[in-house]
């Protein structure tokens, strides 16, 4: 065996590994500069404030209505969601024995597993058409709370797993009933983590256009809906409608701009929830 | 007694890379000289000098925190920010053929905790032969490796069972054999014994010595006792710095120094 | 009345997915009421003449994973293995940073890159009529599924203990052999979670892929020809959904579609689950 050509191996497995990790590394940062890049003639104020009017069809500038739309969009599904995430990770904790538990665990992966695009059917045949409450806000929010119901469920199951076993005995030694345990001191003691879980699900929910593009969005001539059972209009169908509008430059820019501030908002949440996890650790 | 081909040719690499020894490094197995380690601007080693025979156990003992085990570290190449020279049979480590990672072929080292990969015996034997063709046709190595480590007989039935399920005992005595399957020249080990059972505690003083005849071994224990049963020569450290050596009678009937006297006392008061 | 409302919850929460596949099932009845199980294998896909050939999609859609794995995998977990042990500390947590959030970008915005991006850029690499194809596909799902799998698989290698990279630098076996048979085998399972749910996430993927592979039913011709247009199970319910009527066969098949989507997902998440308890 030739000690010098297993130096040379060294060398040569590194610089493989080296070779594969640059565009994993490089191509999704120039991908994202090319973003910013393309929506910077754009980007303003006035993009964010404005609001096309209904006959400018995506031409005029102004995404305001369609911000709106996504974020409220996103905070109905979270306040739908979150009861009951919190209720199914917290009878996960305390009640149910563990082959309930590994039975939940297993269906929470499952229902994470499946494609939005799934729920999004579901959502047209039985909201939309069957129960008859049209394309709406009501319905795509549904939809929205269940693509995020396993996310949230796993998080608070993770946040409450952080909760040291001996803090909760402490609590039932004192004579505490469950529900005071849960409000006195799971809650309390885990809020943060829960708050950071909430966060990412609204990052997530921001992102998703499969669930909502049949159930609760049209393309424009919306500002602010007027019921729970009116049409919103949303950053991500936008995007999606405008992309496919090749013939016009200015409107693929608007599409782009919409996209860099999409990104920007989605990294937002994700940042804070960042934020909050290293303040929890410390 | 016929040599199997693989260690035959590890033999024939083990001579290729020593073929500049010196006249005057006959006899001496390892010349370290005024190796100093400094980390993160703390001294950890200063002004260590010693050399080892081509045979037998050498003890190394002294207080937690003297540096025992960073000097173990330096010497197969572990840590490389060290000054001053080491030699092993008569070759500067700094310019040994093929780097750090042959020198440590040949500089075997067992950790405090034994550590055994997930994986069949058999295979953690083999783990550090190179190619798979070796790995493959080792049957008799594994078995020589292991009973000089003692093993064998408790596990030669269950070769291919996972590592993980043996004693803690057993795991350590399967580290030394693992690293003598790759044949090293010196063999380095550090409180080898300290969370270890009594009796496989024996059985490993045992085997240390029957391959301390062919191998010179270097041993860091806190264990005077220890020290004393593996008969060899004894280097007592303290503070990054060698304070005494000597044969292991002499050093710990008559010791000339002071903290050598001190720690011997106080050794064996806590013993008791 | 806590106890009910956690009783409730977890009840009503674990119900969905036996909901959701069953309500697909029932709503997909008709179809396969009249036209048996056989459909799924045909080859033809026209709804004007009753034609529900499922085959152009699944396959359609398998290559697309394929391709995205095939080219994610490899990158992903280099990249992985770069950082975790050739990179300083602190430019490590750069890169895993960049990745979290590259994680997040949304997939209409990779869509949008897509349309605008990356087919000009395959149509005049490879001189085509259309840059819709299965290669843009595979390529922009390959782009989604890296940043997870890098930080999933960099969590994988970093749990690898330090002391088992230490036994195997005293055996002196080399990095490249450390990196097969230490940090790799011991890694693998987290390595194997990452590459399945990123198998479930490029599989389920709708906006992005029905943007840029075509959307024409067609079986590669020959297999192995990316640069056709192409159809997959998602970018056919994206497409197709709103035209359909409701409760038409077309309408059934889509629906079909859903389930056989829902199906795979849960085979792959019941792959993953064995090892995986809490997130």
């Amino acid at each position: 065996m030739n000690t010098s050509r297993l130096q040379y191996r060294d060398t040569i497995s590194k610089s493989i590994v080296w070779l594969l990790a640059i565009p994993a590394l490089l191509v999704p940062t120039i991908i994202l500069g090319y973003i910013f890049w393309k929506a910077a003639p754009v980007l303003d104020w006035d993009f964010i404030s404005g609001t096309a009017d209904g006959a400018g069809f995506g031409v005029t500038e102004g995404i305001f209505a369609q911000l709106l739309g996504s974020l409220l969009l996103a905070v109905m599904a979270c306040v739908m969601a979150a009861p009951f995430a919190l209720g199914t990770a917290l009878y996960y904790r305390i009640y149910a024995s563990p082959r309930q538990q590994q039975l939940l665990i297993v269906m929470f992966n499952m229902l994470q597993g499946i494609p939005p695009i799934v729920f999004g059917l579901c959502g047209l045949v039985m909201l939309v058409n069957l129960f008859a409450w049209g394309v709406s806000l009501l319905s795509g929010a549904v939809v929205l709370a269940i693509v995020l119901l396993p996310l949230l469920v796993l998080n608070t199951l993770a946040a409450l797993e952080r909760i040291p076993l001996n803090y909760t005995e402490a609590g039932r030694a004192l004579g505490l009933d469950s529900g005071a345990i849960i409000w006195r001191l799971r809650l309390p003691r885990s809020w943060l983590n829960l708050l950071t879980g909430l966060l990412l699900a609204m990052a997530r929910a921001l992102s998703e256009t499969a669930p909502i593009m049949f159930t609760a969005t049209v393309f424009s001539g919306v500002v602010w809906p007027d019921s729970l059972f009116s049409p919103v209009t949303t950053l991500q169908t936008h995007i999606f409608y405008l992309a496919q509008e090749g013939n016009n430059p200015q409107v693929i820019n608007i599409a782009w701009g919409s996209a860099a501030v999409l990104v920007l908002l989605v990294a937002a949440f994700g940042l804070i929830a960042r934020v909050l996890k290293k303040l929890e650790a410390d | 007694m016929a040599i199997d081909p693989i260690h035959e040719n590890f033999q024939q690499v083990a001579l290729s890379s020593s073929d500049t020894v010196s006249p005057n490094s006959e006899g001496i197995a390892l010349q370290v000289e005024r190796l100093g380690l400094q980390l993160d601007g703390k001294v950890i080693l200063q002004e260590i000098s010693f050399s080892l025979p081509v045979k037998g156990v050498t003890s190394v003992i002294g207080p937690s925190g003297a540096g025992k085990s960073s000097l173990l570290r330096c010497l197969n190449g572990l840590l490389t920010q060290w000054s001053g020279s080491v030699a092993v049979n008569g070759c500067d480590t700094r310019k040994w053929r093929g780097g750090w990672d042959q020198l440590r072929r040949h500089v075997g080292l067992i950790a405090q905790k034994p550590v055994v990969f997930n994986t069949s015996i058999r295979t953690n034997v083999c783990f550090g032969l190179k190619s798979w063709r070796q790995r493959r046709h080792a049957d008799e190595l594994v078995e020589k490796s292991l009973r000089q480590a003692a093993l064998w007989n408790e596990v030669k039935d269950r070769l291919n069972e996972p590592a993980t399920t043996l004693s803690m005992g057993q795991q350590q005595r399967l580290c030394i054999a693992r690293a003598l399957a790759i044949n090293p020249r010196i063999l380095l080990l550090d409180e080898p014994t300290a969370s270890l059972d009594p009796h496989s505690k024996q059985l490993i003083e045992q085997s240390m010595l029957q391959i301390a005849e062919q191998t010179p071994l270097v041993c860091v224990t806190h264990d005077l006792a220890q020290a004393q049963r593996l008969q060899g020569p004894v280097i007592f450290m303290c503070d990054g710095r060698i304070i005494e050596q000597g044969p292991g009678e002499q050093l710990f009937s008559q010791p000339q120094r002071i903290e050598t006297r001190e720690f011997i006392n106080w050794s064996v008061c806590d013993c008791d | 009345m806590l106890k009910w409302w956690l009783s409730a919850s977890a009840l009503l929460s674990s119900m969905m997915i036996v909901l959701v596949v069953g309500f697909l099932l029932q709503s997909s009845w008709p179809l396969l009421q009249q036209q048996g199980i056989a459909f799924v294998a045909g080859t033809e896909w026209y709804p004007f003449e009753s034609l529900y050939g499922m085959l152009p999609a699944l396959i359609g859609t398998l290559w697309a994973v394929t391709l995205a794995l095939l080219i994610a995998l490899p990158c992903g977990v280099a990249a992985a293995m770069l950082s975790a042990e050739l990179l300083s500390p602190k430019l490590r947590s750069t890169v895993r940073f960049g990745m979290e959030l590259l994680a997040g970008i949304p997939s209409v915005v990779y869509g949008l890159l897509g349309i605008w991006l990356l087919i000009p850029l395959l149509e005049s690499q490879f001189e085509l009529l259309t840059g819709r194809t299965l290669l843009a596909a595979g390529l922009l799902l390959a782009l989604m599924i890296l940043p997870t799998i890098m930080v999933l698989s960099e969590d994988a290698i970093s749990a690898v203990k330090q002391s088992h990279r230490e036994a195997a630098k005293n055996l002196g076996i080399g990095w490249d052999a450390t990196l097969w048979r230490v940090l790799l085998p011991q890694a693998w399972p987290g390595i194997r979670i990452a590459t399945l749910l990123s198998m479930g996430r490029a599989m389920g993927e709708t906006v992005a892929v029905m943007l840029v592979v075509g959307s024409i039913d067609r079986i590669p011709e020959p297999f192995y020809n990316l640069l056709q247009p192409a159809q997959t199970l998602t970018s056919r319910i994206g497409r197709e959904m709103a035209e359909a009527s409701v409760g038409s066969l077309h309408w059934a098949a889509l629906l079909f579609c859903g389930l056989m989507l829902a199906m795979l997902a849960m085979m792959i998440s019941l792959l993953t689950h064995r090892q995986r308890l809490v997130v």
